[in-house]
């Protein structure tokens, strides 16, 4: 049952990315409201394709990689959804929802019906976890995706060449967005991963155990961190976007080591 | 007798400035003007449309011929004196060639500088101003608002206003790619050459909050800034004011490079890294190109600035193209709305409708009512007729009462009323 609203979001997540992409490219403002109509639509779909599984399967949901990614395309797609009654952004929708119908169309992919979770992780401090840790990760890859838009207009400018992409936001207008991206993913992914490691201890009796999962989500963090610090000294525009790209590319990396059996010790899923 | 719409009058094409200037109407002759028009034989409805790139007359008759000759004579008349000849800069339209030039003017597909937004604005007031003193009827009103329509459809549907064509106004749109908003940001202008002027004033006219102003003779700077209301800054160490600048527009007549990259990258890290826009207006130029290099620098000479404006003028050209196919597709519309708007088709198309329901209706009424004999079935067959034909005649009285003034008014007024035929609804 629950499978019906994941497939429709899937549908409408692509119906968006469409709408938006034709928007980009002929400039018509209808497309555009169809994208984020869609939008709104998947959103709601998915929220009630979740609201079902977590009826059926309660806190064990969070085990499964399935519903790690459809929660993940939820995040993000609401996020974006917050972001543009107050930025107009129809670019970074063009990046969010091909995004958001990936991400679904892979929890699509690797769903299995019953998943268990080891008895040992049910406890207070998964939701904990999860919940800070899974917001960042949204709000972080939202920041790429502005900082790839800060690429693409900064190359624009600098090599005097505009080519389809004539209706993108300021540099300025990105830049901003994407400080503010990073310092509210990065508070929340810092708050992830304490209560990851109060979890790691509950669970196993240790905070940190150098497994693919910890050592990656540290320097993803670190990296975020000298981000975040160097913006005073000039550190800003080009060298942020590729910075928060290169960090979120560690954060993918070490989300998929935790379900696709890169080798380490715990299974969660 | 059919309605014809046509226009005649002159623009900044075939008339010099100068005979625009004498025909054009004063303000408070508009409505004089309109009645008058209104009064000459044959012509049913009138507006005057006079801006400083065109004086026309539009209007409607449904005479077969005359008409033109007769406002053209008026025109004559009223503005340069009988005997002059205005007859060359003359041009007048009629049929679907005077509706599409109505679309065309509205949309600011005919102006001097394509896509230029004030004549939509004008032709409003101008309708306005026609129809106060009653100089309009339902043509006009239907063309009118169909051209207001339709340069509304043109601006949302086509790029045709929205790109700079000029190097100045190309410099305000990169600023504004560049930055969120320009009014907490400020310009600073090097040296005094026209262009840079022509640049800095654009800038501040688009909102560029705050302006320095350097130049090698300092008493030079202290005019220029007085004009802009600007800050003179000594040329011998202008470099210290560079951090403040978000924008730097050069235009001196120094054959060396005055703004270096050194300069630059102190500027930056003072500035902690804020983008700067650099307008190289000189040639040779003054910025060093290398500054370009630098992030979160961007460097544009005169050429680049040329490029983005040629660029822009292309796509004017092309979105022009694409606003004449939606002319085009509207001046059908409003054609075949304009060839419906007759007497006898309308009456003949309205009987058939009502008698169509009428008869769809007793059908209805006698398959249920099966047990009726014929007599019944005549005596059914004959009330609906005659409520039909009641209910018709004050309408089709009305109809062909064939006021002038107000004939086309009501044959518009019946055929959406009752829905006749394809009439075209937006």
């Amino acid at each position: 049952m629950d499978l019906i609203f994941f497939a429709a979001s899937m549908g409408l997540d692509l119906v968006a990315a469409v709408g938006f992409i034709v928007h980009l490219v002929v400039g018509r403002d209808g497309p555009r409201r169809l994208a984020l109509g869609a939008l709104w639509a998947a959103f709601g779909t998915q929220t009630i394709g979740l609201a079902l599984r977590a009826a059926t399967l309660g806190i064990a949901m969070l085990g499964s990689f399935h519903d790690q990614l459809s929660l993940l395309a939820w995040l993000i797609v609401g996020i974006y959804l917050g972001v543009q009654t107050r930025y107009s952004l129809a670019v970074l929708g063009a990046l969010v929802s091909p995004l958001a119908f990936l991400l679904t169309l892979s929890s699509y992919i690797v769903f299995s019906g019953g998943q268990t979770l080891p008895a040992e992780l049910q406890t207070a401090w998964l939701p904990a976890h999860v919940a800070p840790a899974f917001l960042g990760y949204a709000i972080l890859a939202l920041a790429s995706c502005v900082s790839s838009v800060y690429l693409l207009q900064e190359r624009q400018l600098k090599h005097k060449r505009r080519g389809v992409f004539r209706r993108l936001p300021s540099l300025e207008t990105l830049d901003d967005l994407n400080y503010r991206c990073v310092a509210w993913g990065f508070a929340l992914f810092t708050v992830g991963i304490v209560t990851g490691s109060l979890l790691a201890k509950a669970t196993w009796g240790t905070f940190w155990s150098w497994e693919p999962v910890q050592v990656l989500s540290v320097l993803a963090w670190l990296l975020y961190a000298v981000l975040l610090q160097t913006r005073s000294v000039g550190w800003r525009g080009r060298r942020a976007a590729t910075l928060t790209i290169v960090g979120f590319a560690l954060l993918i990396i070490s989300f998929l080591s935790l379900n696709l059996g890169l080798p380490h010790g715990r299974s969660f899923g | 007798m059919q309605h014809e719409v046509l226009i005649v009058g002159l623009n900044h094409r075939t008339a010099s400035l100068e005979v625009r200037e004498a025909v054009a109407f004063g303000d408070e002759q508009l409505d004089d003007v309109n009645r008058q028009l209104c009064g000459l034989e044959g012509v049913d409805e009138a507006a005057v449309v006079c801006t400083c790139n065109r004086v026309e007359v539009i209007g409607c008759t449904r005479t077969a011929n005359g008409v033109i000759d007769r406002i053209a004579d008026f025109l004559r008349v009223a503005q340069i004196g009988p005997g002059q000849d205005l007859a060359p800069h003359l041009y007048n339209y009629s049929g679907r060639d005077a509706v599409r030039h109505l679309f065309r003017v509205a949309s600011s597909l005919d102006s001097m500088v394509v896509g230029e937004p004030q004549i939509l604005g004008q032709l409003k007031q101008f309708y306005a101003r026609a129809a106060s003193v009653g100089a309009t009827g339902a043509v006009l009103h239907r063309w009118f608002h169909k051209a207001f329509s339709v340069a509304k459809r043109v601006r949302t549907e086509t790029g045709i206003a929205g790109r700079a064509v000029s190097v100045s106004s190309a410099a305000v749109e990169l600023a504004a790619t560049i930055f969120d908003r320009l009014e907490d940001k400020t310009a600073m202008l090097i040296g005094a050459g026209k262009m840079g002027e022509l640049a800095a004033r654009h800038l501040l006219g688009n909102g560029v909050g705050d302006m320095m102003v350097t130049n090698r003779t300092f008493d030079r700077a202290v005019e220029v800034a007085r004009d802009f209301n600007a800050t003179p800054v000594p040329f011998e160490h202008f470099n210290k004011y560079l951090p403040m600048a978000d924008i730097i527009i050069g235009s001196t007549a120094a054959t060396g490079f005055v703004l270096t990259e050194a300069m630059v990258h102190e500027a930056l890290r003072e500035r902690k890294g804020r983008p700067m826009f650099c307008i190289d207006l000189s040639v040779p130029r003054n910025f060093d190109p290398r500054i370009n290099a630098i992030d979160n620098v961007y460097l544009y000479d005169i050429d680049d600035l040329g490029t983005v404006a040629e660029e822009n003028r292309d796509e004017r050209t092309r979105e022009a193209e694409k606003a004449e196919r939606i002319v085009t597709q509207e001046v059908e519309a409003f054609w075949r709305w304009l060839d419906h708007l007759e007497v006898v088709p309308t009456i003949v198309a309205l009987r058939e409708k009502m008698d169509a329901i009428r008869r769809a209706e007793l059908q209805k009424t006698l398959g249920a009512l099966k047990d009726l004999g014929p007599r019944e079935r005549e005596a059914l067959e004959s009330m609906t007729e005659a409520i039909v034909n009641k209910i018709l005649h004050t309408p089709i009285t009305r109809l062909k009462q064939r006021d002038r003034r107000s004939e086309a008014f009501y044959i518009d007024a019946a055929r959406r009323l009752f829905d006749i035929e394809d009439s075209d609804e937006s």
